[in-house]
């Protein structure tokens, strides 16, 4: 499975090593540490997901299998927060991983994601609207 | 979410923000217009208010930033309520939208944001350097607007100059000064507020204006204050309140700090540290806050709540906690501990 970052309602950044995301729609921001960097990187990129294992197996030592459950358990938390979505089957237009050698591999640090629901009384009261560049009363091709 | 589409076909950008302005031209025919010059962030910016109403509510917080007026505006903005006119041409909201939504609408050159329950319209022109605001009524203001007007319009023409709008509070001496962030309630207003009766400098409680470049400097723009009730309480040193909120209807009381505190009114200075104050309790406590700690505490509360918010506005936020040191600052104690702690930071950054 392919997922794609639900921009531009969802930007994010990383700064020291953890990745900042704000769900613009939702109000709702989140935390990203480990792994789940280096995941949410490789979405942004459009890696599909069996890419993003593939690379992380490359960089990291991990135990059989383990690397497959969380990358997995992470991308359907990404989904339940409506961070990604669906798009599409793995295959066409797969990245090609720049990973170093095996022996420069390092332990795996499990993904993790906090969500923080602190602000969304911000989004609750002044929810936006984003309509077309003509002006209003023309809907956005994307509302 | 999604704005449905009325049936009927409307105007065009070009056609609405030609609208807005005849709409202003209009109140400005049936009422005295009164011109406030200022200087925003080291830039001219007029003011044009139609009526003397809306004049004193909504120019009292900037009147610190007041200047000759003999440079040409980078800005000018025209302010009216439709006491005395008919409103400008607005959308209609879809039935059940939510009371505080806000129609946003945008084609990079002009920019119209419009909040439902409130019945206030913005509109800049990027080009024209003109911009519009648009009150139902002067008297009925929400008691926040007064304190901190016109921000969305400054928050699009502050951009067009590299500039950030931030939700914050910042203190400090000219050579230098504090970023305060956080959500509403973590104590940063308490700390500026507190700040004033130590002689520090003030640039603001809530919304100020950051350069964010290789010398990363903040400008005040808003020479107010918001507390809540109780808390204004234990801040003696303060004017009486503009507002008096009343905290069973979750209003906070606003002052005015011209009243008194003039010469602590900062234009701005050097910005040197962001400080989150978090209310814990105890004498206050302060450690290195992580980057990715200091962004979550500076970005949400920012970006949600005024449009558009852009990757880049992120980006800038994040480059910015690249050069500039972050501290968490526990509060919740005695507030007179507060200034030494904001102090504290200060030295070391000298040190």
């Amino acid at each position: 499975m392919r997922y794609r970052v639900k921009s531009p309602h969802v930007i994010s950044e990383t700064v020291g090593g953890e990745t900042i995301i704000v769900n613009l729609a939702s109000g709702h921001y989140f935390n990203l540490q480990g792994a789940a960097v280096d995941i949410w990187t490789a979405l942004e990129r459009g890696d599909a997901s069996t890419n993003i294992v593939a690379d992380l197996e490359r960089r990291f030592v991990a135990g059989d299998g383990e690397i497959r459950v969380a990358v997995e358990k992470l991308l359907a938390e990404l989904a339940e927060a409506e961070l990604v979505e669906p798009d599409g089957e793995d295959g066409a237009g797969a990245s090609v991983p720049t990973a170093p050698a095996a022996a420069e591999r390092t332990p795996f640090v499990a993904p993790s994601l906090t969500a923080y629901t602190d602000m969304q009384d911000i989004i609750l009261l002044d929810p936006v609207h984003e309509v077309d560049p003509r002006g209003w009363p023309h809907a956005s091709a994307s509302a | 979410m999604p704005l449905q589409a009325p049936e009927a076909a409307g105007p065009s950008l070009d056609e609405w923000l030609d609208g807005i302005s005849d709409g202003f031209e209009a109140a400005a025919g049936a009422a005295e217009v009164h011109e406030l010059p200022l200087r925003v962030a080291e830039r001219p910016v007029r003011i044009l208010f139609a009526g003397r109403p809306l004049r004193e509510e909504l120019g009292r917080a900037v009147e610190h930033l007041a200047a000759r007026g003999d440079a040409a505006p980078e800005l000018t903005v025209h302010a009216w309520d439709s006491d005395r006119v008919a409103p400008p041409p607005l959308p209609e909201a879809e039935p059940g939208t939510p009371r505080g939504a806000i129609l946003y609408s945008s084609d990079g050159r002009r920019s119209v944001a419009y909040q439902v329950g409130l019945g206030q319209l913005s509109a800049y022109d990027r080009q024209r350097g003109r911009a519009w605001f648009w009150c139902r009524s002067s008297r009925a203001l929400p008691f926040w607007e007064p304190s901190a007007p016109f921000r969305q319009i400054l928050h699009w023409w502050l951009g067009e100059h590299g500039l950030l709008l931030l939700h914050g509070a910042a203190v400090g001496r000219e050579d230098g000064g504090l970023l305060l962030v956080g959500r509403g309630g973590s104590g940063k207003s308490t700390c500026a507020l507190v700040s004033l009766a130590a002689g520090l400098l003030y640039a603001g409680d809530d919304y100020l204006a950051v350069a964010p470049g290789a010398e990363p400097r903040v400008h005040g723009l808003y020479c107010s204050g918001k507390l809540e009730p109780g808390h204004s309480k234990l801040l003696r040193h303060l004017p009486a309140p503009g507002f008096e909120g009343d905290a069973a209807a979750d209003e906070k009381s606003i002052f005015y700090l011209g009243d008194g505190f003039r010469p602590q009114l900062s234009h701005g200075f050097p910005l040197r540290a962001i400080v989150a104050p978090v209310v814990r309790g105890g004498a206050p406590r302060l450690e290195r806050l992580g980057p990715a700690q200091a962004l979550a505490a500076l970005a949400p509360s920012t970006l949600l709540q005024l449009v558009p918010a852009r990757q880049e506005t992120l980006s800038a936020m994040a480059a910015l906690l690249e050069r500039v040191p972050a501290y968490r600052l526990e509060v919740g104690g005695p507030v007179e501990a507060l200034p030494a702690a904001l102090e504290r930071i200060l030295e070391e950054i000298r040190a």
